[in-house]
C-alpha cells in the first residue's frame, strides 16, 4: 500500500514523518537523527553530500557548502535580504538570466529548488529505507 | 365515474414482480450480511493493529532498560577501579597511581569494546566527513593535502553507527 510521507524542508534542519495508523511518525535518518541539516555539499571528486556528513566538511569547503538556500528560493537577485546573504555567506550567490538569485558552484550555475531537492530527496530515501 | 373492481387474479407483471421483489429483499439481507462481518472484522483489525502498536512500544523500552542494564553491569568494574584509586590517592605514589589509572582506562575500553564501541583514530588518513569532522584545516608541506594531519579528539562508532565523529585538522597544500 501507498504510504503518505511528510516532510519539513527547513531552512536550517528538515525533518521526515510517516502516517501509520493514523498517527504520525517521525524517521529516523541513517546516521540515526530525527532531523537532518538542509546543507548540501559539492567535493572536489563530483560527490554530493547532503546533511550532517555535508556540515562535518564544511570548514574544509566552504565556497561548495551550501547552508540556508530556502532563503533564496523565489527571491530576486536585487532583493534586499539576498544582497545581506550574499555579504555573510562563504559560497556563491550569483544573478540568474531572469534576475532571480541563483548560486554557482563550481562553474555551474544552480537554482536553489535545485539544491533544496537534493535535501528532498536525502528525507524520502530515509523514509522509504 | 365507477371504479374498477380489483382484479382477483394476479396479472402475470406482477407475479414478475413479487418474484424479483422477493429475490431483491434476499440479496439485501445477504449483502447486509456480508457488510456486518466486514465491519466486524475491520475492528478486529484495528483493535489488532493497536495492540502490536502497544506492545511494540513496550517492548522498546524494556529493550532500552535491558540494553542499559548491560551497559551499567560493564561499567560498575570501571567505577569499582576509581574508588579503589582515590581511596590510596592519599598514600600510593604517583607512579603506582599512573599504573592503576591505565589499568582503569584499559578497564574501560574493554567494556566499551564488549558493547560494540569501536574508536575511530583517522591520522594519516584521507578526510572523510562521513565519519571525521573538521574542526580546521591547516597547511603543511609534509602531508597529503585533504588528509587527517592532527587528531583534535577521537570519534565513536555504535555497532557500525557513529556515535561522534573524530575532530581532526585536515592538511591543506601550502601556500
Amino acid at each position: 500500500m501507498a504510504k503518505v510521507i511528510g516532510i519539513d524542508l527547513g531552512t536550517t534542519n528538515s525533518c521526515v514523518a510517516i502516517m501509520e495508523g493514523g498517527k504520525p511518525r517521525v524517521i529516523e535518518n541513517s546516521e540515526g537523527d530525527r532531523t537532518t541539516p538542509s546543507i548540501v555539499a559539492f567535493t572536489k571528486d563530483n560527490e554530493v553530500i547532503v546533511g550532517q556528513p555535508a556540515k562535518r566538511q564544511a570548514v574544509t569547503n566552504p565556497q561548495n557548502t551550501l547552508f540556508a538556500i530556502k532563503r533564496l528560493i523565489g527571491r530576486k537577485f536585487d532583493d534586499e535580504v539576498v544582497q545581506r546573504d550574499i555579504k555573510m555567506v562563504p559560497y556563491k550567490i550569483v544573478r540568474a538570466d531572469n534576475g532571480d538569485a541563483w548560486v554557482e558552484v563550481q562553474g555551474k550555475k544552480m537554482a536553489p529548488p535545485e539544491i533544496s531537492a537534493r535535501v528532498l530527496m536525502k528525507m524520502k530515501k530515509t523514509a522509504e529505507d | 365515474m365507477t371504479t374498477t373492481p380489483e382484479p382477483t387474479t394476479v396479472l402475470p407483471e406482477t407475479a414478475a414482480q413479487l418474484v424479483e421483489l422477493e429475490r431483491l429483499t434476499q440479496a439485501l439481507a445477504e449483502s447486509e450480511e456480508r457488510a456486518r462481518s466486514h465491519w466486524d472484522q475491520y475492528l478486529r483489525a484495528v483493535a489488532d493493529l493497536e495492540n502490536v502498536r502497544r506492545r511494540a512500544a513496550r517492548d522498546v523500552e524494556a529493550a532500552n532498560r535491558y540494553g542499559l542494564e548491560r551497559f551499567v553491569d560493564e561499567l560498575l568494574p570501571v567505577r569499582d577501579s576509581l574508588e579503589l584509586a582515590v581511596q590510596n590517592a592519599g598514600t600510593a605514589d604517583a607512579r603506582s597511581l599512573a599504573q592503576g589509572q591505565e589499568a582503569t582506562l584499559q578497564l574501560l575500553s574493554k567494556a566499551l569494546e564488549k558493547l560494540g564501541v569501536t574508536v575511530i583514530d583517522p591520522l594519516g588518513e584521507p578526510f572523510d566527513p562521513a565519519r571525521h569532522e573538521a574542526m580546521m584545516m591547516q597547511a603543511s608541506a609534509t602531508a597529503e593535502p585533504n588528509s587527517v594531519l592532527q587528531v583534535v579528539q577521537p570519534g565513536y562508532e555504535l555497532n557500525g553507527r557513529l556515535l561522534r565523529p573524530a575532530r581532526v585538522i585536515v592538511a591543506r597544500a601550502p601556500g
